[in-house]
């Protein structure tokens, strides 16, 4: 999509003058790092064990439900 | 696709659903409901998913409608009676890294939630303008702006504070010189 497509696939939002002001590429990439280590800070968590109870749960349904209607058939 | 396969490929996600979620609710507590409810919508929905295309960017808009169907209300009630998760997650890095990080995140809750999302799909998550743009369901230019404007909101925030009763001309100079100088520290 070149520039001129994005500016004016943009109207949703309004004519933002501000918003075409470009930061000083350090700023953006100070901001950038900090996106990061805050996105990167839950990603790296330990992951409750309720989520993978849960999905070995529905699994195990799945297989007796499979199984029954096996059993059914034959 | 078997259903194991797809439920690895789920477990794969949860951490990465965990900090999309609470990145939009702002409390960790709703994200891990949001993931939740998220997961078995996912496992319902097995047949709608299209293997070889991003299972994250499938997983991300369903979490997505969901929290803007269900959770936005209870997120800002949690936020106005608790906080939000910026004050009072525990974060596994170093005391430094941590005081900089909670300043982040003060700043980061404060973005109109349609900025924040973006930002964070842009700039974290590995997602392309364009997958974050179907996501959303809007188009690509539209994201773009979203990200400048929450890109300036965001430096704006970040200095304010200690600044307030600086002019917006010399505040928004004082916030490029403030993290200027913190890359220089660094």
């Amino acid at each position: 999509m070149s520039n001129v497509d994005s500016a004016m696939a943009a109207p949703e939002d309004g004519a933002d003058a501000d918003a075409e002001v470009m930061l000083d590429p350090r700023v953006q990439e100070s901001i950038g790092r900090s996106l990061k280590a805050h996105y990167d800070d839950i990603v790296n968590a330990p992951v409750p064990d309720k989520f993978l109870v849960l999905l070995a749960q529905l699994e195990a349904t799945e297989r007796r439900a499979a199984g029954a209607s096996t059993d059914e058939l034959n | 696709m078997s259903s194991t396969d797809f439920k690895d490929g789920l477990i794969k996600e949860i951490p990465n659903l965990r900090a999309f979620a609470a990145s939009l609710s702002g409390s960790i507590q709703l994200a891990d409901d949001l993931v939740q409810d998220t997961l078995l919508k996912a496992w319902g929905n097995s047949d709608k998913f299209e293997p070889g295309t991003s299972l994250r960017a499938w997983l991300f808009t369903i979490l997505r409608n969901t929290y803007y169907s269900l959770y936005r209300k209870r997120g800002r009630e949690v936020q106005d009676s608790e906080g939000t998760y910026a004050e009072r997650m525990a974060t596994h890095g170093n005391q430094e890294s941590h005081l900089d990080l909670a300043d982040f995140r003060k700043a980061l809750a404060k973005l109109p939630e349609e900025q924040r999302e973006v930002l964070i799909m842009v700039g974290a998550t590995g997602l392309s303008y364009e997958e974050t743009a179907e996501i959303c369901g809007v188009a690509i230019g539209t994201i773009k702006s979203r990200v400048n404007r929450a890109r300036t909101k965001l430096a704006e925030l970040l200095s304010v504070g200690s600044l307030d009763d600086l002019g917006p001309d010399r505040r928004s100079a004082a916030a490029i010189q403030r993290v200027s100088s913190e890359i220089v520290g660094s």
